[in-house]
């Protein structure tokens, strides 16, 4: 069951819609980072369940933190949660391991499918 | 008050911020549209934005382009009406039409017979009707507004001074997208300019917080 999110962004705006979109009623913790290198070090410490992640990014891109995080957890949840929705890059972002792709800006609804599928899929893992 | 206090007396912080955010989903949008168009690879950077006024900008654009030949810029001007209306323009530097052509056919040589610059012209036109279009597209629906065009227009290699003396109006406010992206491994840079006036940004302000309203 989903318990921690990750949400990383280098947008503190979009980082506040994001988490406003998460249900504030089923007791999630929610933490936050700004770019690459901070999500990679972030997912370390704390193991989250699911990770929503930026593409376009300082210091390191979403490309590079996801293959690093992906490296480091290979069963890591992360959806990428982007404004670059190139055929390419969502295609290069599967290819690095993306749990799912949603494009920016979130609605509420996008939000929660993608929560109840990382909880669907991680119950299937047992 | 200085130019400054009065950009910051239109809009906050907090405002710029989510204007950032919409200019840059409305420019991976944009990018997007064009990558499908040329079927290239669009590798965007991190946008930034700055409001400034009008008769500030040709003081902007030159410390911002210090390492582009001023007399040899390429600009594609549009004009677009809705709620928010204003034009909206693209700058690159001298070499970047050459570049852009070589996209298309892979060669270079043809430019050597093309001195009025026309293909060159052209190029301009596809490539800066489908950023601007889908960027102020795309930054309006996310507004709530419909917006039109007109068709655009291009100088190609001229002087930043005929974009100042012909194309800008002194009186207007500009929202400065400065962004770089790289079309498949061709570093094209370039700068795009969204010119308003004083009326629209009272609009956008009011836009900007509908927007936010719905993920109260």
């Amino acid at each position: 069951m989903i318990k921690k999110i990750l949400v990383v962004d280098d947008s503190p705006i979009s980082i506040k819609i994001i988490k406003s979109c998460i249900p504030k009623d089923a007791g999630y913790e929610l933490f936050d980072a700004a770019d690459g290198q901070m999500a990679v070090e972030k997912y370390k410490e704390i193991k989250p369940d699911l990770t929503f992640m930026d593409l376009t990014m300082p210091v390191m891109n979403g490309f590079q933190a996801l293959e690093e995080i992906i490296k480091f957890d290979p069963k890591a949840i992360i959806t990428i949660l982007t404004a670059d929705v190139q055929i390419k890059a969502v295609a290069k972002a599967h290819e690095l391991g993306a749990f799912s792709v949603l494009k920016k800006p979130p609605s509420k609804e996008a939000i929660i499918a993608a929560i109840k599928e990382a909880d669907d899929a991680l119950a299937t893992r047992g | 008050m200085s130019n400054n206090d009065n950009v910051k007396y239109l809009i906050t912080s907090a405002e710029t911020d989510l204007l950032q955010e919409i200019m840059n989903i409305a420019f991976g949008r944009a990018a997007s549209d064009l990558a499908e168009f040329i079927d290239i690879f669009v590798i965007l950077s991190v946008p930034q934005i700055k409001l400034l006024q009008a008769y500030d900008l040709p003081t902007y654009i030159n410390n911002e382009i210090m390492d582009y030949d001023r007399d040899r810029v390429s600009v594609v001007e549009q004009s677009f009406w809705g709620k928010f209306k204003g034009n909206a323009f693209l700058v690159f530097p001298s070499g970047t039409g050459k570049r852009m052509i070589s996209l298309f056919d892979g060669r270079d040589e043809f430019f050597e017979q093309d001195p009025s610059h026309e293909l060159e012209k052209e190029t301009f036109l596809e490539i800066g009707n489908i950023l601007i279009g889908a960027c102020i597209g795309k930054l309006a629906e996310l507004l709530g507004d419909v917006t039109t065009y007109s068709p655009p227009r291009v100088l190609v290699e001229k002087s930043l001074h005929h974009l100042y003396e012909n194309l800008l109006d002194p009186d207007s406010m500009a929202i400065v997208l400065k962004t770089v992206f790289e079309l498949n491994n061709k570093n094209i840079s370039g700068y795009m300019f969204v010119l308003t006036k004083q009326e629209s940004f009272a609009w956008l302000k009011n836009a900007l917080h509908k927007f936010l309203e719905q993920y109260d």
